[in-house]
């Protein structure tokens, strides 16, 4: 009897806290989760997350609340659209607001775009939902939105806007959001000191171009750090500057899917170059600067979730230079996203219909 | 027999390299737009190295797909043929442009709408791709009516 009771708490534990590895001690704080995107972290134990299927989900005091949070708008849930980016406001604490980013499908249409919306959280509901940033034009293909943000210590927003796949040429051109990062103000409206307010032709919402499907930007030390995948090799990590062009698709590291070449070339005066590339792909996902004292020796560090195998990068950085690389928690799988805890463990989404939500600490 | 084995493969070929060379020369014809130094020998080596990457690295090699577009197309070409009374070389034609139709048309169904052959993301791009797939077909055509 006694080592049944032995037995039955080593599979309860393998199964509830542990996964497997020698130097961290993973905690599953939700599983089942229906494709989870994107993580916004409230404290330690209170967590938002979307997942792409439509539903914003909540951490509350540790515990998966099973109904999701009303009020989120209709998404498009298709190929890679779906309810996407989420990220707190800086003063969330005092004003409950929160931004989402999402593929919106435009009515009575069979095109879509994507949207970012603001709400207040009020108890399980979205409250004075706003839409602050559609892009155009519509694309009719379900691919490459980017859909993640992060705030600029001016407290200006970034959002990060995907080629649409089939109008990759369109990040050279200004007339339009493909390929672009876009700087807004929290309410909608386009700060009056945004880098092309003034050129005739370009629109007013945009910050960078040249951009192809950003998956992760992240604000650290004053510098703006931005992922993006690259076709088949040619993934990126870049510093994104305002008016800087960042190339794509005129120069690339990645080839097409079919094989072809997208551009032989690799570089251009004018065009910005990745601080590093990734050949073959690694599918670079959310994006974290490590700023805590729980894994001391990682301070400064930038974290890139990947999708390809399925891993975390952990870039070692001096400011704006790379300096070395290593991979960790390639025993999970895809991971969609990657977030720091205000007490410095980190909480990473596995991707596809049953993901989970892991809490990684150092093992005890 | 091995003769028409033979045609058909070329038939195959031409097909295949004609998308490739459209799919390569529209990209190059962008990039130079923008200012991209595009050079003819630049534009050879990218001709060839598509060549090569379109039927070996990529997702799904090219000339298999055309090749299994072009054996029905030509199938159906050579049943119509007991009973409508045309040149080989505009059934085989028609059966070309046919089955380069169903590529670019049906992988977007595939695939969320993309065109994961760039140069058919155009109105003209899947135009020119189409004449590509009747040229090949004509030829077929008309190698078959030559042998008769």
């Amino acid at each position: 009897m006694k080592n049944l009771k032995l037995f039955l708490f080593i599979i309860f534990s393998s199964i509830c806290l542990n996964l497997a590895s020698e130097e961290f001690d993973y905690e599953i704080i939700a599983d089942e989760l229906s494709s989870p995107w994107s993580i916004a972290m409230i404290d330690d134990n209170n967590i938002l997350f979307t997942e792409l299927s439509g539903q914003l989900r909540r951490i509350k005091d540790g515990v998966l609340e099973q109904e999701s949070v009303s009020g989120v708008p209709e998404v498009l849930f298709a190929g890679q659209g779906g309810l996407s980016g989420i990220i707190l406001d800086p003063d969330f604490k005092d004003n409950k607001k929160l931004y989402i980013a999402f593929s919106s499908p435009d009515e009575g249409k069979s095109t879509n775009t994507l949207e970012v919306i603001s709400a207040i959280l009020d108890q399980n509901s979205l409250t004075n939902v706003n839409t602050i940033f559609k892009a155009f034009p519509s694309r009719r293909t379900a691919a490459h939105y980017g859909a993640r943000m992060a705030f600029l210590d001016d407290g200006t927003l970034l959002i990060t806007s995907g080629d649409g796949f089939n109008y990759r040429e369109d990040a050279q051109n200004l007339d339009n959001h493909f390929g672009k990062v876009i700087r807004l103000n929290t309410d909608g409206s386009i700060p009056s000191d945004n880098p092309f307010i003034n050129q005739k032709g370009a629109l007013p919402e945009i910050y960078s171009f040249g951009h192809r499907n950003p998956q992760g930007i992240v604000v650290a030390n004053g510098l703006v750090y931005e992922n993006e995948h690259g076709p088949m090799g040619g993934d990126e990590l870049n510093i994104v500057k305002a008016t800087k062009n960042y190339g794509w698709p005129a120069i690339t590291y990645g080839k097409d899917y079919s094989g072809a070449m997208i551009s032989p070339f690799t570089e251009k005066d004018g065009m910005e170059q990745p601080i590093k590339y990734w050949v073959p792909s690694i599918a670079p996902s959310g994006m974290a600067f490590y700023d805590k004292d729980l894994f001391s020796s990682w301070k400064g560090s930038i974290l890139i979730s990947a999708l390809v195998p399925g891993d975390v990068r952990r870039l070692v950085m001096n400011n704006s230079e790379f300096i070395e690389e290593e991979t960790l928690f390639s025993d999970l799988g895809r991971i969609r996203d990657i977030v720091i805890s205000p007490n410095g463990s980190l909480v990473l989404a596995t991707d596809g219909p049953k993901g989970k939500l892991i809490r990684v600490q150092p093992k005890k | 027999m091995l003769k028409k084995s033979l045609y058909l493969i070329l038939s195959i070929l031409i097909a295949t390299a004609l998308v490739v060379l459209q799919t390569t020369l529209s990209n190059l014809m962008w990039l130079s737009s923008v200012d991209m130094p595009v050079t003819i020998g630049l534009a050879l080596k990218t001709f060839v190295g598509d060549l090569i990457g379109m039927n070996s690295s990529g997702a799904i090699p090219l000339v298999g797909l055309v090749a299994v577009g072009m054996l029905l197309a030509y199938t159906v070409a050579k049943i119509l043929l007991i009973w409508v009374d045309t040149k080989k070389s505009y059934a085989y034609g028609l059966a070309g442009a046919a089955a380069i139709l169903a590529i670019v048309l049906l992988m977007p169904l595939a695939f969320y709408n993309l065109d994961l052959i760039a140069g058919a993301r155009t109105a003209l791009g899947k135009t020119i791709l189409i004449l590509c797939g009747f040229l090949s077909g004509y030829y077929f055509g008309s190698r078959l009516e030559d042998k008769e």
